[in-house]
């Protein structure tokens, strides 16, 4: 589900482990060569035995921690030859030979390296530091988008539906001033009616853009107000006991609440769960009905939220079996 | 002049609407007795001026969340006996259930335009302040739907659409009188329903409005929701 990699750490504590008897068993062997006489040198060899494997398993693994893609394989080459070429360059000095011959190893592994068509493309380093890039700059556009929203969701309110507010009130104190003239306070009346209108579809407009409850309140209350606006019963179950980034919960919002309108719109007689929970970093957010499920699962709102919650490096998934109902299960990492 | 001896403050940050209210409240004789833009400010003209009533906007600076019930139900912690009157541009839930929960008398939750509905609100005003309630009808609908789907939507079922219609009423605060007039009917009529309602969602009988508003918001929040 998640793919964090805690295995990792775990593994390299039981290698240290694995390192101990490494330790005894060339202690015992100096011990034999001491109780021998102490004469030539011997256990250097048992031990460069034990080093080789070591070193390669460092070099390899920090070849995985550190790079990705192809330029893995290629640091994994580097940390390989480096190891050979120092094991070389060991067994020449345990040997005593006169003539350095470890230089034709090394000459051979850097020509292998030099061959390695990634050190021919400069590209590669041009690519990943586009990729960074470019993922620096969708997460800030996000982040800028969802305060954008939140703002103009704001000046919806305090503006144009504010002036409305102020409008219909002076309507109001006009048609009670009218009492004597009810065909004129007939049609004050109408336009006090307009203007109620015309603010009541602001408040949905404002809704749509950026829910006030999402900011005032967080995610489960604004789910919770989803729930309570919904025309089938909806069940909440979650707790989140900090707020998240905006984006994500904005993300996390419209998910359920397309999933809620399309529930009411195709299984008006069923019910829905709304789970969200943390998972490590990752916020988990299901929503589950008992309707005839038999969804289309390619529809033009789910492709809309697919788009949306992967843009934040999440995922969202649509099972939809006939008789089982459907389930709309997304993951989203909130770093 | 018969003045009532309300005293009441607004707090509202945009000056439009504020004086628009002010205006409006002193054409019906209810009297303003000091102003604010801000959470702070409603807490300092409360504890300088101790009014009967207190009506704000929930947004207000300097946040501009939901400073204003914040602010109001610190108020009414400090005054007990404070009604508080909330505005709104948007009706939700969680604040539905935190004013109730800071107590159900003195307190009021409507949206922004019913201000225009001189008369209506004018009635919910002198009501929350006199100690009654004053819920929008969409925060009732809301308490009535999650009623209906928390699975014992029967004994609502059982209600005919009058009734239906006069148990929304009450449960906005209204008083018969009131109620006869907005459904156009006789004080007969609405004292009917009103007994058909209590006897098919087994409610006690209340004989003051006041109680009555509790025992039917009481039936309708006993739910799992809000």
């Amino acid at each position: 589900m998640t793919d964090h990699r805690p295995e990792i750490n775990l593994r390299s504590v039981v290698r240290g482990a694995a390192f101990v008897p490494s330790l005894v068993l060339l202690a015992a062997l100096v011990v034999i060569w001491a109780a021998t006489g102490a004469g030539y040198f011997w256990p250097r060899w048992p031990a460069l035995g034990l080093a080789i494997p070591t070193a390669l398993w460092f070099a390899v693994r920090r070849a995985r921690l550190r790079y990705t893609g192809a330029t893995r394989w290629y640091a994994t080459q580097a940390g390989v030859s480096v190891v050979l070429v120092c094991t070389c360059v060991a067994v020449w000095w345990f040997s005593g030979d006169s003539f350095f011959w470890p230089v034709f190893p090394f000459v051979a592994l850097s020509a292998l390296l030099a061959l390695n068509p990634l050190a021919f493309r400069p590209g590669q380093r041009k690519l990943e530091l586009r990729v960074d890039e470019l993922t620096r700059t969708r997460s800030g556009a996000l982040d800028v988008q969802a305060s954008e929203l939140r703002r103009i969701e704001r000046d919806l309110h305090d503006g144009a539906q504010a002036r409305l507010v102020a409008l219909s009130m002076q309507l109001g104190r006009a048609e009670e001033r009218l009492a004597d003239h009810p065909d004129t306070a007939a049609l004050v009346r109408q336009a006090r009616e307009e203007a109620t209108a015309a603010i009541r579809e602001l408040r949905d407009l404002a809704r749509g853009i950026a829910p006030p409850v999402l900011a005032d309140r967080g995610l489960v209350a604004a789910v919770e107000s989803l729930a309570t606006r919904s025309t089938i019963d909806v069940e909440v179950v979650g707790q989140l006991d900090h707020r998240l980034p905006p984006v994500v919960e904005a993300a996390a919002y419209f998910v359920v609440a397309e999933s809620l309108t399309n529930v009411a719109k195709h299984a008006p007689g069923a019910s829905a769960v709304v789970t969200l929970h943390l998972d490590g970093a990752m916020l988990v957010v299901e929503i589950a009905d008992n309707g005839p499920g038999g969804a289309n699962t390619a529809g033009g709102g789910l492709t809309g939220l697919k788009q949306r919650v992967e843009a934040l490096d999440g995922r969202l998934e649509v099972h939809s079996v006939a008789r089982e109902g459907t389930v709309v299960w997304a993951v989203l990492p909130c770093e | 002049m018969g003045r009532a001896a309300m005293r009441v403050v607004v707090v509202e940050d945009q000056a439009l609407l504020r004086e628009g209210m002010v205006a409006l409240l002193a054409e019906n004789e209810i009297e303003v007795v000091a102003q604010a833009g801000d959470g702070p400010g409603l807490l300092r003209i409360v504890d300088g001026h101790k009014p009967d009533l207190a009506i704000c906007d929930v947004r207000l600076p300097p946040t501009f969340t939901d400073e204003g019930i914040r602010a109001a139900l610190e108020a009414r912690r400090r005054h007990p006996d404070l009604a508080v009157l909330v505005l709104s541009a948007y009706v939700e839930p969680v604040y539905t259930a935190e004013l109730l929960a800071a107590g159900q008398s003195g307190v009021g939750y409507l949206l922004k335009e019913r201000v225009s509905e001189v008369r209506t609100f004018v009635d919910s005003v002198k009501r929350v302040a006199g100690g009654g309630t004053a819920l929008d009808r969409e925060v009732v609908s809301a308490l009535i739907a999650d009623r209906n789907r928390s699975g014992d939507g029967a004994e609502l079922a059982a209600l005919t659409p009058r009734e239906r219609e006069t148990l929304e009423l009450i449960a906005q605060g209204r008083t018969n009188a009131a109620i006869a007039r907005e459904m156009v009917v006789t004080l007969g009529a609405v004292e009917k329903h009103v007994s058909n309602i209590f006897t098919k969602l087994n409610l006690p009988a209340g004989d003051d409005d006041h109680r009555r508003v509790l025992a039917v918001l009481a039936y309708l929040r006993a739910t799992g929701g809000q």
